[in-house]
């Protein structure tokens, strides 16, 4: 790494990219930082807890803006410094419609990917993605582009995808980090953020999951935020990952569908009470009884169960799409791969029970 | 979960009785009977109800065994026990009135029974008494079940089941969008019977779910899995897999709703009989058993095809039975 290296980062107040940022700064004493901020009050909070304050430089400025909404003089200084960009931010969202998934994660990045042409050299640029660009897919999925044929379950997947597109076509110097879903900060199982799948297991452990859609052979494949932000920080700068996709994905040790919900089950029915209830597994189904189930409950179901089915519609509908991420370039890039789903699967059960902010199943879901 | 897997028993006779009145959906919602849209209920394969005006439960009960007892030529003094199904107090109430019936809880008039007044308006010497409540829609399951193990452990040869149940003439009639009839209907469950052998039986019952209105989204999620496990449960008690069922005989739910459980269970979906929904809708009494006889008398089900009914009793209940024709 060059001296005195500077670096634009994007989504570095949510977790994932705080963890990135930390972890750049850590391994490179002169290393600066331009923060790409939104909200400066929500930046403040997360600068509070961060290491090495004085080498990062936020400024102001967002994805949905033209220019990203930088001042000429942010401009100018990211111009002449920066040789590096770390896009990470991205709106999660799985039930956003296109539309507004596109003004985020497409047209966010390419407004990015025109800052990484602002300068003579053209800055490099690590864009982390979701491993679910690959969509209705099924089969093994390489760590390379893939067409676009399958279709996607949500628009989050397909914003992302073309994003992707754009890096691999404008970047002069790219890499591409695909993580998985992200369940809980470490092995250890501490979940900092719930998300859509904290929120599902929520509402089977209230009885309220009927059915999933899957097949023989589904698969979950999820990481912890310390794989995904390591891989990240070790990745995004190094010179011989360049032009790579690479899959932050458990792969191999992703757990099959039939299992996680039998040692789901297993460990909530530890509990008497909770096992008195008689509870039931959900079904695993096809996309066709499932689609039929979801359209019956549009039909019939009060608020709070449409509100749940609605949610879970936008991306359970993956569990039925088998698929098994390879993570080839990972593996040789990191020396190891992720630690296996079964490994973190029940500690972050346990803690979700023990959290005492654990949501009601009829909280508002994504 | 309870079982039995093995034995002689079968249902040799069954006859059923609808109140005179019909009334269509549009009718309902005039009445202010349904809860739903008309437009939506007839999607789900809805369309007419039968409800009793001048009828009791107890007059439709008896010409329900009586015809019983008639069209299959049974001495009376062959049956040797009544299994009655259907609440006692109300029983004897006109025009599906409760209200004279509850007065009649704090009397002695509480100790009229219908099954005992079965016994002697049938002329029944020889049957025993007993009856069931308090399990909804599988009530009529359960009879048969109960009379299958006393035929089994020969104590007794021949069981009639008898199920009558009514709403008030004023009340709803719709029950989580499902559109009900008054009704009454009678089986004979004999040893040694030529058709309707009674292969397996499986019956589930959860407690949790006992208060239905205020656990209604969690009864919506669990009604599936566990009408899944309990028809698979008697599938593999039968020896039979999914594809070998000539004929699934449901309860006149929600045809939507059978299609959903079709597809858990694997069965295909054109083995759902399903012709009674649209005619008459949900019984409490036993619509599993209703469609079995029109099943047999239309021609569709024929000797030796295996049989699988189902039923969901609200409170909470699911059951099945898997028969031999």
């Amino acid at each position: 790494m060059s001296a005195d290296r500077s670096i634009f980062i994007t989504g570095a107040t949510g977790l994932l990219g705080r963890d990135v940022l930390a972890r750049l700064l850590a391994t490179d004493s002169r290393l600066r930082a331009f923060v790409l901020v939104r909200d400066m009050g929500r930046w403040l909070q997360t600068a509070r807890e961060l290491a090495n304050q004085s080498r990062v430089i936020p400024v102001c400025g967002d994805l949905r803006a033209d220019g990203l909404g930088l001042t000429p003089d942010a401009r100018a200084a990211i111009r002449h410094d920066v040789s590096a960009i770390v896009h990470l931010a991205a709106d999660t969202t799985f039930s956003s419609s296109l539309d507004r998934a596109r003004a985020v994660n497409t047209l966010g990045t390419q407004r990015v990917l025109e800052l990484a042409h602002d300068r003579a050299t053209p800055a490099r640029v690590a864009y982390v993605s979701t491993a679910f660009v690959a969509g209705r897919r099924t089969g093994v999925i390489g760590e390379d582009l893939h067409t676009a044929s399958a279709g996607w379950v949500n628009a989050y997947e397909q914003s992302k995808y073309e994003a992707e597109r754009l890096v691999m076509e404008q970047a002069a110097s790219w890499i591409i980090l695909r993580s998985s879903t992200v369940v809980c900060d470490d092995v250890s199982g501490h979940v900092t953020q719930m998300n859509a799948v904290h929120r599902a297991l929520n509402l089977y452990r209230h009885g309220l999951v009927a059915m999933m859609p899957g097949v023989v052979g589904s698969n979950v494949d999820a990481v912890t935020t310390s794989f995904v932000a390591d891989g990240i920080a070790r990745l995004a700068l190094r010179d011989d990952a360049a032009g790579k996709v690479v899959h932050l994905c458990a792969g191999e040790g992703a757990l099959p569908l039939v299992e996680l919900l039998d040692i789901t089950y297993e460990r909530w029915a530890a509990n008497p009470a909770w096992r008195k209830r008689g509870i039931v597994r959900p079904v695993i189904t096809d996309l066709a009884t499932y689609s039929l189930f979801e359209r019956t409950i549009a039909d019939v179901g009060d608020a709070s169960l449409k509100r749940i089915a609605g949610a879970l519609s936008h991306f359970v509908p993956q569990l039925a799409l088998p698929k098994r991420f390879d993570t080839t370039n990972a593996e040789a890039l990191l020396g190891r791969g992720a630690p296996p789903v079964r490994d973190f699967w029940i500690p972050m059960l346990d803690h979700m029970l023990t959290a005492q902010s654990a949501p009601s199943p009829f909280a508002k879901v994504a | 979960m309870t079982a039995a897997t093995h034995g002689p028993a079968g249902i040799s006779g069954i006859t059923y009785v609808l109140p005179a009145q019909r009334r269509s959906l549009q009718e309902l919602a005039a009445l202010g009977q349904l809860e739903s849209d008309p437009a939506l209920l007839e999607q789900f394969g809805f369309s007419h109800v039968y409800v009793a005006e001048e009828e009791t439960p107890y007059a439709l009960a008896l010409s329900a065994a009586t015809a019983l007892l008639h069209e299959y030529a049974v001495t009376p003094d062959s049956i040797d026990m009544v299994l009655y199904c259907g609440t006692p107090s109300v029983a004897f109430a006109p025009a599906g009135s409760a209200v004279d019936a509850a007065s009649s809880i704090s009397s002695t008039q509480r100790f009229q029974y219908p099954a005992t007044r079965l016994q002697y308006d049938l002329d029944l010497e020889c049957a025993s008494t007993l009856a069931l409540d308090q399990l909804a829609c599988t009530s009529l399951f359960s009879a048969v079940r109960i009379a299958r193990a006393l035929v089994e452990t020969g104590d007794a040869r021949r069981v009639l089941c008898v199920s009558s149940e009514f709403f008030p003439g004023c009340a709803g009639r719709e029950a989580i969008y499902n559109c009900t009839s008054d009704a009454a209907c009678a089986v004979l469950v004999d040893h040694n019977a030529e058709r309707n052998r009674i292969l397996a039986s499986t019956h589930a019952t959860k407690g949790y779910y006992w208060q239905g209105d205020a656990m209604r989204n969690e009864i919506v999620a669990s009604y599936f899995p566990t009408a899944k496990h309990v028809i698979a449960e008697t599938l593999k008690r039968a020896g039979w897999r999914p594809d070998d069922v000539t004929w699934v005989i449901p309860h006149n739910i929600s045809i939507r709703s059978w299609e959903i459980l079709l597809g858990l269970t694997g069965i295909p979906r054109e083995r759902l009989w399903c012709r009674n929904v649209a005619r008459m809708g949900h019984t409490l009494a036993g619509d599993n058993f209703i469609n079995l006889r029109d099943a047999v008398c239309d021609g569709s089900v024929h000797p030796g095809d295996r049989l699988l009914l189902f039923s969901y009793g609200y409170g909470a209940h699911w059951t099945a039975l898997a028969l031999e024709a």
